[in-house]
């Protein structure tokens, strides 16, 4: 039986992994709220949130003002989703009838190995890290390396944002009002390709924040957002697709079942822990914790 | 409900997949920097000197310059992997090895057979076996090489192995340890690296040697570090050593090694050894760090990625202390052809040499001095050469003989463990803890 200090680490642990998956996961389903389609690149932005705030931070910041490329990295990612999702998502959506949501997912596929091989070809497979100067936290018995309790603080700290901003602004509002109903949103004269191109750029905003956060956990290689997409899928599966209550308590979820499980069973299987409980959902609940029973005629 | 079922069809694939890719899993290497290879790429270095016959054996670099090679080339394959999930950057050292032994035997030793220059034609492996088949059928029947050099990945070397024992084309393994490559005793293998036996042995007289009883072996779930787990074992039960051992096997694939490392670190451990490879054995150091296990508690790496110039980026003062496995030193003295690689590769690469270039170069000289003993480009007069013969390369002279389980065909270079005693010490000024000079 592990000590109790040992349990306490791995909760601790386990915690602060969730809440940055949890991240990850709301761009994903904040996507596929307003605009139907699932965003298979999700992970390139968060490696492109990393490898930018390694550039800032090794080139242009310094390793002092980690935090600000943080910022930076965030509103680059969303500058790049919002240029990319006309030029690359929308022709998908030519039609206002006919909404080709599966080839726009099938594009981000494409965009998926694109970027992936944009970064292999313009930094090589190698692994970089941007440093930090957080020292390392020591609560009684409880080690808390400082990048990720900053890590865990940065997460909380863009997920409050977001709910903010969807919560108390008109563009929030206009938001939710397209992922209720797209028609109705245009008939009160809001342009939805504008609603459109803000949720693709917010969405993988949250994803390079999460990669920028953890750039000096997991280190920057061109393959590292990964694991972390998974994990957001993951997450959506076990909240509900659409759900962005469900995919904050799907973190947590998710974050702890991996830690109990690794400590109590074997940590050898971790990834495995998380599939199993998705398998279960689906057998119980196959529209997940939060989700919605729908019909398609 | 549909979708979301669909949406965990697909991750499941997608974890399907990631388990497939493990199985090219590596044994361990260094990176250069970033050099776009070509998939196939066919490299042929003009010889420049000028004087007589070309020699059965290779000469040394200080004797006279030979005769500028003439007719048709003999092709030597480099099937290596140079794009992922291979390790690239291992496949690029590879390659430039292999262009400097290219440049060696039409330089100095005037080509073979009598003059005729060599080349090789690279192929990319991509670290997956059936790209390393398709690769190995290419350059066969496309090119005509004689001998295939550059395997990495273990899992890729040991499914060519299963063609080319058929085919008849020798393999040279340049940095692939598993021990099968060359256990399965085909006419075909041949091996110019390390073995995992070897590896093992070097590690646990290192432990005896500083006195550790209590030892956490924390491996990739791949068969480099599977199969050294159940090495390790084996040996310390053989050797009756009062070792205790416990194994952590990690997801190649996770980004989070903490819930291993606290359980590691419960266990109270007098050395850590890291086998995992790439960005995982990176990781390991990091969050061995960060969790305050590493450096109170000694780390061993289990091969030579600290001497890659990342190391230090990568980790800042949270390297330092660590111990690791290394093939070649600088101030290991070497064979005059070592010598001329060394300034060769300075000279090209504005950078000190890695062993992965060495063994691909010692590789191609062992090989043009086996053509000139089979006096024709035949890959079975080469292998016949290559089993009588003794052959000069970068460290000593070398032999492939018939010999006993993974002995067979293999030619050893030592093992060096090597330690940072400072942050930001080159590796070239690393202590030197431990050497292991191989009796075989």
């Amino acid at each position: 039986m592990p000590s109790a200090d040992l349990f306490l680490q791995y909760i601790v642990a386990g915690m602060m992994l969730g809440a940055l998956y949890t991240v990850m996961a709301l761009g994903i389903t904040f996507i596929y709220s307003i605009m139907k389609m699932i965003n298979w690149s999700m992970g390139e932005f968060y490696m492109i949130g990393s490898y930018l705030q390694y550039i800032f931070v090794i080139y242009v910041l310094g390793v002092k003002y980690w935090y600000l490329g943080v910022l930076v990295s965030a509103v680059s990612v969303f500058i790049l989703g919002c240029i990319l999702e006309p030029v690359v998502i929308r022709p998908m959506f030519g039609g206002f009838v006919e909404r080709r949501t599966e080839y726009a997912t099938v594009v981000t596929i494409a965009l998926m190995l694109a970027l992936r091989s944009a970064a292999y070809v313009l930094g090589g497979p190698y692994q970089r890290n941007p440093q930090t100067n957080l020292p390392r936290l020591t609560l009684g018995e409880l080690t808390i390396p400082g990048e990720r309790a900053v890590a865990f603080a940065g997460a909380i700290i863009a997920i409050a944002l977001f709910y903010g901003f969807l919560r108390f602004t008109w563009f929030g509002l206009a938001l939710r009002a397209a992922a209720q109903n797209r028609v109705a949103i245009q008939t009160a004269g809001v342009n939805i390709r504008r609603l459109d191109q803000l949720a693709f750029g917010i969405g993988v905003a949250l994803a390079g924040v999460a990669g920028a956060l953890l750039a000096p956990v997991f280190l920057v290689y061109p393959t590292n957002g990964a694991i972390t997409t998974m994990k957001g899928f993951e997450i959506i599966i076990i909240a509900g697709l659409g759900s962005i209550p469900g995919a904050l308590l799907g973190g947590l979820i998710l974050g702890l079942v991996e830690a109990l499980c690794s400590v109590l069973l074997s940590p050898g299987f971790q990834h495995a822990y998380g599939f199993l409980l998705v398998l279960a959902l689906l057998l119980v609940r196959p529209y997940g914790l939060f989700g919605e029973r729908e019909r398609e005629v | 409900m549909k979708f979301l079922r669909v949406l965990a069809a697909l991750l499941l694939i997608a974890l399907a997949a990631g388990c497939a890719g493990r199985q090219g899993a590596a044994s361990p290497t260094t990176a250069p920097q970033a050099t776009p290879i070509p998939t196939a790429t066919t490299v042929s270095m003009a010889a420049t000197s000028t004087a007589t016959a070309a020699p059965t054996a290779a000469p040394s670099p200080t004797t006279a310059s030979k005769p500028a090679p003439s007719g048709e080339p003999v092709r030597i394959g480099v099937l290596t992997p140079l794009s992922p999930p291979g390790d690239a950057a291992a496949g690029q050292l590879i390659v430039r090895g292999a262009e400097l032994g290219v440049k060696y035997v039409n330089e100095v030793m005037g080509g073979v057979l009598d003059g005729r220059p060599i080349e090789i034609v690279v192929e990319d492996d991509q670290g997956t076996p059936e790209q390393g088949v398709a690769g190995y059928r290419r350059l066969v029947d496309e090119k005509r090489v004689v001998a295939v050099v550059g395997q990495f990945h273990s899992a890729v070397n040991l499914a060519v192995n299963e063609i080319a024992k058929d085919v008849g084309v020798p393999v040279f393994s340049t940095q692939a340890s598993a021990k099968d490559i060359t256990a399965k005793h085909y006419p075909i293998a041949f091996r110019t690296h390390l073995i995992d036996p070897i590896r093992v042995e070097g590690w646990l007289d290192f432990i005896q040697q500083q006195g550790y009883t209590r030892v956490a072996l924390v491996a990739e779930d791949t068969d480099y570090g599977i199969g050294l787990i159940e090495e390790t074992k084996r040996q310390i039960k053989e050797r009756g050593l009062q070792v205790e051992l416990r194994e952590f096997v990690v997801d190649r694939r996770s980004t989070d090694l903490t819930p291993q490392l606290l359980q590691v670190r419960d266990f109270k451990p007098d050395l850590v050894i890291n086998v995992a490879v790439g960005q995982l054995a990176y990781l390991m150091v990091q969050q061995a760090y960060d969790i305050g296990l590493f450096p109170d508690t000694p780390m061993l790496a289990s091969y030579d990625f600290p001497v890659r110039p990342e190391f230090w980026k990568n980790l800042g003062e949270k390297g330092n202390g660590l111990y690791f496995i290394a093939y070649y030193h600088p101030r290991q003295s070497l064979t005059p052809i070592g010598e001329w690689f060394v300034k060769a590769y300075e000279q090209a690469y504005n950078e000190p040499p890695v062993y992965s270039a060495l063994s691909a170069f010692g590789g191609i000289v062992v090989l043009a001095q086996a053509l000139n003993q089979a006096g024709k480009a035949d890959p079975q007069a080469l292998i016949a050469a290559l089993e009588n013969g003794t052959f000069e390369s970068w460290y000593g002279k070398v032999t492939f003989p018939r010999a006993e389980g993974p002995y067979w065909h293999q030619a050893t270079p030592s093992l060096l463990i090597l330690h940072y005693t400072e942050p930001q010490q080159d590796w070239r000024q690393a202590e030197v803890v431990y050497e292991y000079q191989p009796s075989r």
